[in-house]
């Protein structure tokens, strides 16, 4: 590539900075999926769907009834957490396995994508606030206000629960289970407990998640598939179960991205979070 | 008696492994059961532990019957298991390990003491407490399980094949540690195809073949017995 054809420099800093807030969208998204493939070995696609429903919860509280963001988001978070309670009985009880669950949590997507159609039509959605487009200006730089919050959120979670899973005896646990449930139980674990707990937490994340895409990004029922390859990509990338490597994988494949929409063009960006995940396996480090 | 199992059958699937198994470990006692690859020790063994439920028959710790408490609620009547081939938490820390012993709430409350009391038996776990348990060597990882058993203070140790796959000048070093940690005071079953070592420690041996209980006794009078000497140590 020729120098005449490379960006401005102040272009290539704002790309990585917008590549570094996204990935923290992309980290709260994968950070529910990652915690429950990696500790409950329950890949659960529905978590898109749910993430999505969140986000269309949190826009028709807020132009249907006035209720404000954070109102709704708290909202959705609690009832959320719930959900996420009684999906787990649901896979206990029927005895899901791994690869069954990413065909049962796929079919549950469809269902929920439908429902979203069914209730507030096909038409893009967006959620017009009054600080929605606000930014600070550094520099040379527009550092957009909500996508600043989210990507703090994201950092704040992420560590929240990777000091949890190091640190307590219950998160310690959970990990303990993940590696030899038989073991762990004679050990005193209880298994079933502490695993609704993290489904309900996983859930709840998906809600955090959803408050944040209602207020970025534009809805459509569809927004669904179009995560899925990206921050499964993610997930892999930060390691199956780290709260920190999905956020770190996030801002990767974020920056990635974005430097590629700025240096060679928008059009490729969607290649970019498979050919990041390709080449890191091919080498794979030791954290995969 | 401290651990009275009476007519124990149990085994995968519904084909059982071991049949009408009684034994008995009395406070203090080391008791090994020794016996050929596929004889049911394991299935004893992970069946007293807990891990293996659905057996017949009674099994009681100090006069509790354990067959109808929860498996995550065996280890707080006081047994501790050191399973075969160790099975660490291998993405852990040593440490991390040994919390996991202490996971219970009466032996959380002890966690410092039972530290220092297992880094005491086992200095080395001291110098690599920040190591992944899966990078240590056969014979830390086979210290790293005891010491997690022994955090969880129990009454009764089991040890499933604590010599499998160890060098044998470790092995030497092994049941050196489990006569000390019979000297404080624990109750130990032992279950190994070692069999000279296992009998030279024993205080009562039980040997079981195809599932079932074929002699027991005193050591010494068990390998007096010539289809023993002949089977066991090919005499």
């Amino acid at each position: 590539m020729g120098g005449s054809a490379m960006p401005h420099l102040s272009l290539l800093e704002q790309a990585l900075l917008t590549g570094v807030l996204t990935g923290g969208l992309y980290g709260l998204l994968a950070l529910g999926l990652s915690l429950s493939w990696g500790l409950l070995r329950l890949v659960n696609l529905g978590h898109f769907a749910m993430a999505l429903l969140g986000a269309y919860l949190t826009w028709w509280l807020g132009t249907s009834y006035n209720v404000a963001p954070w109102w709704a988001g708290l909202l959705v978070v609690f009832v959320f957490f719930f959900y996420g309670v009684g999906l787990h009985w649901v896979f206990m009880r029927f005895r899901v396995t791994e690869m069954a669950s990413m065909l049962i949590t796929f079919a549950f997507a469809v269902i929920v994508e439908s429902t979203i159609q069914t209730i507030w039509t096909a038409d893009f959605r967006r959620y017009e606030t009054a600080w929605g487009s606000q930014s600070w200006v550094v520099g040379s730089l527009y550092v957009p206000k909500l996508n600043t919050i989210a990507f703090v959120v994201a950092g704040a979670l992420a560590a929240a629960t990777w000091a949890w899973l190091r640190y307590t005896y219950a998160g310690r646990a959970l990990r303990a289970c993940a590696e030899d449930p038989p073991i762990a139980t004679a050990f005193g674990i209880n298994h079933r407990g502490l695993s609704f707990l993290l489904s309900g937490l996983c859930a709840a994340f998906a809600g955090v998640a959803g408050v944040f895409i209602a207020l970025i990004a534009t809805l459509a029922p569809s927004e669904i598939w179009s995560w899925i390859g990206v921050v499964f990509a993610v997930v892999i990338i930060g390691g199956l179960g780290n709260p920190l490597g999905a956020l770190a994988g996030g801002v990767l494949i974020g920056v990635c991205e974005a430097m590629t929409m700025a240096i060679v063009n928008p059009s490729w960006a969607p290649l970019v979070s498979f050919s990041v995940l390709i080449a890191l396996l091919l080498f794979r480090p030791r954290w995969i | 008696m401290l651990l009275e199992a009476r007519n124990l059958t149990n085994g995968y699937g519904g084909a059982p492994a071991i049949w009408d198994v009684s034994i008995d470990v009395g406070e203090g006692e080391i008791i090994s059961v020794i016996g050929p690859n596929g004889a049911g020790k394991s299935t004893l063994i992970n069946t007293i532990a807990g891990l293996l439920r659905g057996q017949t028959g009674s099994l009681r710790l100090g006069g509790t019957e354990l067959s109808t408490v929860p498996s995550h609620q065996i280890c707080n009547h006081g047994i501790a298991l050191v399973p075969e081939g160790r099975r660490l938490f291998t993405g852990m820390s040593v440490e991390e390990n040994l919390e996991i012993g202490c996971y219970r709430s009466a032996a959380r409350r002890n966690r410092d003491q039972s530290l220092e009391r297992v880094y005491g038996l086992f200095p080395v776990l001291r110098e690599r407490r920040q190591q992944l348990a899966g990078t240590l060597s056969g014979g830390q990882q086979q210290m790293v399980a005891i010491a997690r058993a022994l955090m969880t203070q129990p009454r009764l140790l089991l040890l499933d094949e604590p010599s499998l796959g160890l060098a044998p000048s470790i092995v030497g070093d092994m049941f050196r540690i489990i006569r000390t940690i019979q000297s404080e005071g624990m109750a130990i079953l032992l279950v190994e195809q070692n069999v000279l070592q296992a009998m030279e420690i024993a205080d009562r041996a039980y040997v079981l073949e195809e599932g079932r209980i074929v002699a027991s006794g005193l050591p010494r009078e068990l390998l007096a017995q010539s289809r023993i000497k002949e089977a066991y140590l090919g005499l």
